[in-house]
């Protein structure tokens, strides 16, 4: 586990209802990381977080549960490499769709 | 007793014709107990759906608390598109959450003779609002992976029946939704007489928990 994730983050994800856009913010603990999300109305924390250094740069998964615009329990995998990440959520069943992200 | 189907713009006319003329033929059947209304989210008037501008009038304001049954439609409208860029069924249905139905659901749900049903998908519009987390229901199949997506148990039957929520699938369930209301409501033999008078014989087993449960395969 590295410090590379840890900051501000604007993400942008698609959902069946369209493209969201949250504010994540990742910091490094002591027990590991922790983080939430902004979006439209609300704040959520992120759940499971981990974040493994791979070859191409710091591969990281999350769990969140948002309830705005809709109700939906997403899981993220993503690649941060510097100061972009790259990757999928899943919600459910759903096919995956793409996430981007910036450091900001 | 009272059955309310609730009208909101985009919605599904064949959703909403449906349960009402069966609803209407069963109470016809019963000497006229049920009453059966198309009700507004906040005002009674006309109500424009998603095919081809149809419209509907809204009798009256849904009211929550009336002992009997509140039936939510679908939405018509595109299937596939971007949803950035096109109003598709999905984005109809999520926009519900902004208005005052949620809420008036959500008192329907606390009432205590108040069954809440839904056609096709009035119950990915529920889910979408947070209203049926845990509980199990079905929509239209096209939307069954977004209701499990929204934390619903989803049972791919024509009607699901999980108490004070009963859901059916898509579009022409609404027929089997509103007569296993009938039969529920009022026996086998009120269900009995509507199917023959409109030629129509329910399909399908209505899933419910009850009984045993299947071994997994």
């Amino acid at each position: 586990m590295t410090n590379v994730l840890a900051g501000t983050w604007a993400v942008t994800m698609r959902t069946p209802i369209g493209s969201i856009e949250a504010e994540m913010h990742f910091a490094l603990n002591e027990g590991g990381f922790s983080g939430t999300a902004t979006g439209k109305g609300e704040t959520v924390p992120l759940h499971d977080i981990t974040a493994v250094m791979i070859d191409t740069g710091e591969r990281v998964t999350w769990t969140q549960t948002i309830t705005k615009p809709m109700r939906l329990h997403l899981t993220f995998d993503v690649l941060v490499d510097g100061d972009r990440m790259e990757g999928h959520s899943r919600a459910g069943r759903l096919p995956r769709s793409t996430v981007t992200g910036r450091r900001i | 007793m009272l059955a309310q189907i609730v009208l909101f713009d985009g919605f599904d006319p064949l959703d909403v014709i449906a349960p009402y003329e069966v609803l209407c033929a069963g109470s016809d059947v019963i000497g006229g107990e049920l009453e059966v209304r198309l009700v507004g989210i906040d005002a009674a008037g006309p109500v424009t759906s998603g095919t081809r501008g149809l419209r509907l009038q809204a009798e009256e304001v849904l009211r929550p608390e009336e002992p009997g049954v509140v039936i939510v439609p679908g939405a018509s409208g595109p299937i596939e598109g971007d949803p950035d860029e096109v109003a598709t069924i999905p984005v109809l249905l999520a926009r519900i959450a902004g208005t005052s139905l949620p809420g008036l659901i959500e008192r329907a749900f606390a009432a205590p003779d108040v069954l809440v049903a839904t056609v096709c998908g009035g119950s990915l519009a529920l889910a979408m609002a947070g209203l049926i987390e845990g509980r199990t229901a079905v929509t239209h199949r096209l939307g069954n992976d977004v209701l499990h997506a929204a934390g619903v148990h989803v049972v791919e039957a024509r009607v699901v029946d999980d108490g004070d929520l009963v859901t059916s699938g898509g579009v022409t369930s609404g027929l089997d939704l509103a007569l296993h209301l009938l039969d529920r409501q009022y026996g086998p033999r009120i269900a009995h007489a509507i199917e023959r008078l409109f030629e129509y014989e329910r399909r399908g087993t209505v899933w419910h928990a009850s009984g045993r449960a299947p071994i997994a395969a």
